[in-house]
C-alpha cells in the first residue's frame, strides 16, 4: 500500500522497481494465475487439449523430418519435443509478453502499478506452462522406451537459468515494442530465422564444421542443451556448460532490467 | 490552514515530446535517424505548475478541455513522472477516475475484484479481509461468482466503485462527480464520498460543471494550457474563469462574422444561475439511458429588463464531437420580456444519445445573437447507459429508432 510519494526521492530506477514488484507481489500471482485460467478456460477440451498438442506436433515433425530428410537420430520424437519445450517457452513467452505489455500500457496511462509486473506475469505463466510440456515429454519418454536417469534433477535449475534468460530477452523485447509498432512484425520474423538457426529439430551433426562451431555459441542452442542432455543424452550438463548458461542468463537478465526499467517511465508519455 | 500538506507540487512540468512527422515504426526511425531528420516540437501538458493542498481540503480544479487537468491528476496518482519539478504525496491515494481497472470480462466478479483491489496496491490478506463489505456494498451477491460479460455497464460500475471506496483513503482523486448505476446507489455513493470527507480525507476534484465548485471545494485553481491562471476562493476562481469564457467566445464570434463589436456591453444582463439535469420524474441526475425523458433547467436572474433573449445549449459527446445546437429560436419560442428571475427549460422527450460521456453547454443571448449574456462552455457533464434488454440499438452516437421488416418472395426451385 503506497503512503508517500515523493517524485524526487525514488533513486536508481532499477533498485526502485525491484521494491516495487515485491511490494505488489500479490498482484502477480493474481496476474499468473488469471493468465493460466482463462487460457483453460476458452478452449473446449481445456487441459487436455493443451497436453495433446505438442504430441500431436511431434508426431507430425517427426514423420516429416525422418521420413523426408532421413536424418539418423535415435528416438527422434524425445530429442525434438525435449527441443520444444525450451523453444516453446522462449518463443511464445517472449511474443506474447510484447502484446502483454501494450494492452498493459493501456492500464499503466491510467493508474500506477509497477511497469515491469506485466512482463514478469507472462515469464510466471510461460514456467508453468514450461513445466505442464513436461508431462507429454514424459509420455513419448515412457513410449519410446527412452530411459529416465537421475540427470532429470537437473531440470529445475535448468528452468531457473532459462527464466532468467527469457524474463531478459522479454524486458529488452518489450521496452523496443513500446516505442516501435513494428517491432512485433519484425519480431516474428526474426524468431522463425532463428528458429531454423538453432538445433532444435535437428541435430547439430547436420551442419558442416566451420558453421557448427559458430553455432555452439548460440545462447539459444547453450539454453536448451541444459534439457535435452538430462532428457535425451540421460547426462548432466557439464561444469563449463553450466558455467557459461549462467552467465548468460545473468547477464541477459541485468541488461533487460536495467534497459527497461531506465525507460519506464517514457511508457505512460508513449501515447 | 495549519493543517500538514497533502499534495505538494513545485514548479511541475510534463513535456510531451512530439516528433513532426509520426515515426511509430522502427524501421522509419532508423531511417530518419541516418538521414537526420528527427525533428521534434514539444508542449507543455503542464507549465511551472505549483500547488500545495493540506490535509482535509476539497480542492477543485477547473478548465477548457486539453488545458492539462487531467495530466494534473496523473502527476499526483503517479502515473507519470513529472519531467521536471517534484511531487510529493502523503497517504494512500484513491484515484475514483479509474474504476474498475483492469476488470476482465472473463473472469468472474470475484476474481474481477481481487484483481482490481490488487492493482490498486491491496494485498491479498487486506482484500479477504474486506471482501465481504465490497460485495455487500455493490449489493451484486447473486451475481458475484458469474462472468463479468453478464454483467449491465451499471453493475460494472457499481463493482468498480465498491473496490475503490472499500478502504478510506487518505486523498480522494475525483475526475467529474457522475452517477453510477441507479439512483439508489448513487445516493449512497455520494454519502460514502461525504463520510470520506467528515473523517478528513483530501479531495482533490475535477470537474466541468463549475456549479460543484463553490457548492463543495474550499479552494480551487484554474488551470489553461498548462499553466495556473489562478488559485483561492472557489466562487472567485469561478467568477474569473466564466468571465474569460465569454470574452473568449465573444471574440471567436467578432472574428467570425467580421463585425466590430458593441457587443460586450450587455453581458451580464442575465446570469444562468443554476443547471439541473432531471428525468422524467423531475429528480436530478447525470445518468439516463437511452430513450428516456431528459430535462435541462436553466434558472436566470436578470439585471432590469431584457428583451426577448434567447436560450441555447449545445450537447458534445466527451471527445468533442458536436452532437446538437438547439435554441429557443430555432425551437420558434420568442421570450417576452424578461424581468428577475424564472426557469428555461428544454425537454427532450425521448434521448436518442446511444451510450457514452457526453456535455452540455448552455448560453443566453440576445435575439439579434450579437450579445452573449452568459455562457457555460460543456459544464454540464452526463453520462447515458445501456439498460438491459431494451437496447434496440448499438455502436456509434445515435439510436434512431428504425424498424425492420423482411419481405420472402419465394424459394428459388428447380424442380
Amino acid at each position: 500500500m503506497m503512503t508517500n510519494y515523493d517524485s524526487d526521492a525514488i533513486g536508481p530506477p532499477a533498485i526502485h522497481e525491484l521494491r516495487e514488484l515485491v511490494r505488489y507481489r500479490d498482484l502477480l500471482r493474481i496476474l499468473v494465475s488469471n493468465s493460466i485460467k482463462t487460457r483453460y478456460k476458452r478452449s473446449s477440451l481445456g487441459v487436455v487439449w493443451t497436453l495433446l498438442n505438442p504430441l500431436l506436433n511431434t508426431l507430425v515433425l517427426t514423420i516429416a523430418f525422418s521420413q523426408i530428410f532421413r536424418f539418423e537420430v535415435e528416438n527422434y520424437a524425445v530429442y525434438i519435443l525435449s527441443g520444444l519445450v525450451f523453444w516453446n517457452f522462449f518463443a511464445q513467452t517472449t511474443t506474447l509478453a510484447m502484446n502483454q505489455l501494450i494492452w498493459g500500457s493501456n492500464l499503466l496511462r491510467r493508474i500506477y502499478v509497477p511497469r515491469s509486473i506485466f512482463s514478469v506475469a507472462v515469464v510466471g505463466n510461460g514456467l508453468a506452462n514450461f513445466f505442464l510440456a513436461l508431462i507429454p515429454l514424459g509420455v513419448v519418454m515412457l513410449l519410446l522406451g527412452q530411459p529416465f536417469t537421475v540427470a532429470l534433477i537437473f531440470i529445475p535449475l535448468a528452468a531457473v537459468l532459462m527464466t532468467m534468460f527469457i524474463l531478459g530477452v522479454t524486458l529488452l523485447v518489450s521496452t523496443l515494442a513500446v516505442f516501435f509498432v513494428d517491432v512485433v512484425d519484425i519480431y516474428s520474423v526474426v524468431l522463425s530465422a532463428v528458429f531454423y538457426l538453432t538445433p532444435v529439430i535437428y541435430p547439430i551433426s547436420i551442419v558442416p564444421e566451420p558453421v557448427r562451431t559458430f553455432m555452439a555459441w548460440n545462447p539459444l542452442y547453450i539454453m536448451l542443451e541444459l534439457i535435452r542432455g538430462p532428457v535425451y543424452l540421460g547426462v548432466f550438463p557439464g561444469v563449463a556448460q553450466v558455467a557459461a548458461a549462467a552467465v548468460i542468463s545473468v547477464g541477459t537478465l541485468v541488461l533487460g532490467w536495467l534497459v527497461f526499467t531506465s525507460r519506464q517511465e517514457e511508457f505512460a508519455y508513449r501515447l | 490552514m495549519s493543517a500538514a500538506p497533502a499534495i505538494q507540487l513545485d514548479h511541475v512540468a510534463v513535456r510531451y515530446r512530439v516528433p513532426h512527422e509520426k515515426v511509430a515504426t522502427l524501421k522509419e526511425y532508423a531511417i530518419r535517424l541516418l538521414r537526420g531528420q528527427l525533428r521534434y516540437h514539444s508542449f507543455f501538458a503542464l507549465d511551472n505548475v505549483s500547488l500545495d493542498v493540506r490535509q482535509g481540503e476539497v480542492f477543485g480544479v477547473i478548465g477548457p478541455n486539453g488545458a492539462g487537468k487531467s495530466t494534473l491528476l496523473k502527476v499526483v496518482a503517479r502515473v507519470l513522472r513529472p519531467t521536471a519539478g517534484r511531487v510529493r504525496v502523503s497517504g494512500r491515494i484513491a484515484p475514483l477516475l479509474e474504476l474498475g481497472a483492469g476488470f476482465d470480462n472473463e473472469l468472474t466478479g470475484r476474481e474481477n475484484i481481487y484483481l482490481n483491489a490488487a492493482i490498486m496496491g491491496f494485498t491479498r490478506i487486506q482484500i479477504d479481509a474486506f471482501f465481504p463489505r465490497i460485495v455487500d456494498f455493490s449489493g451484486l451477491h447473486d451475481f458475484i461468482d458469474g462472468p463479468l460479460r453478464t454483467y449491465s455497464s451499471g453493475m460494472v460500475a457499481r463493482l468498480g466503485f465498491a473496490v475503490a471506496t472499500v478502504e478510506r483513503p487518505d486523498i480522494l482523486i475525483v475526475d467529474e462527480i457522475l452517477g453510477v448505476g441507479d439512483a439508489a446507489f448513487q445516493a449512497k455513493s455520494y454519502d460514502r464520498i461525504k463520510q470520506f470527507k467528515q473523517e478528513g480525507a483530501t479531495i482533490l476534484l475535477v470537474t466541468h460543471n463549475l456549479q460543484h465548485i463553490p457548492e463543495m471545494c474550499t479552494r480551487a485553481m484554474w488551470l489553461d494550457h498548462g499553466k495556473v491562471m489562478g488559485v483561492g476562493n472557489p466562487a472567485e476562481i469561478v467568477a474569473q474563469y466564466r468571465e474569460h469564457t465569454i470574452q473568449q467566445e465573444e471574440a471567436r464570434r467578432v472574428q467570425r462574422s467580421g463585425e466590430p463589436a458593441p457587443i460586450s456591453l450587455g453581458a451580464n444582463l442575465i446570469r444562468i444561475q443554476h443547471v439541473r439535469l432531471t428525468d422524467a420524474a423531475g429528480a436530478p441526475t447525470t445518468t439516463f439511458a437511452t430513450g428516456d425523458t431528459l430535462r435541462v433547467e436553466m434558472d436566470y436572474l436578470t439585471e432590469g429588463q431584457v428583451d426577448s433573449p434567447v436560450f441555447g445549449l449545445a450537447i458534445h459527446r466527451a471527445d468533442g464531437v458536436h452532437v446538437t445546437g438547439p435554441n429557443s429560436k430555432f425551437g420558434g419560442e420568442v421570450f417576452p420580456t424578461l424581468e428577475g428571475t424564472g426557469t428555461v427549460t428544454y425537454t427532450i422527450p425521448a434521448l436518442p444519445l446511444l451510450e457514452g460521456s457526453y456535455q452540455f453547454s448552455v448560453a443566453a443571448i440576445n435575439f439579434e445573437d450579437t450579445v452573449i449574456y452568459d455562457y457555460h462552455d460543456q459544464a454540464y457533464p452526463f453520462r447515458v447507459i445501456n439498460r438491459g434488454e431494451s437496447v434496440r440499438e448499438k455502436f456509434g452516437l445515435l439510436a434512431f429508432g428504425g424498424a425492420w421488416e423482411l419481405r420472402q418472395s419465394g424459394m428459388d426451385s428447380h424442380e
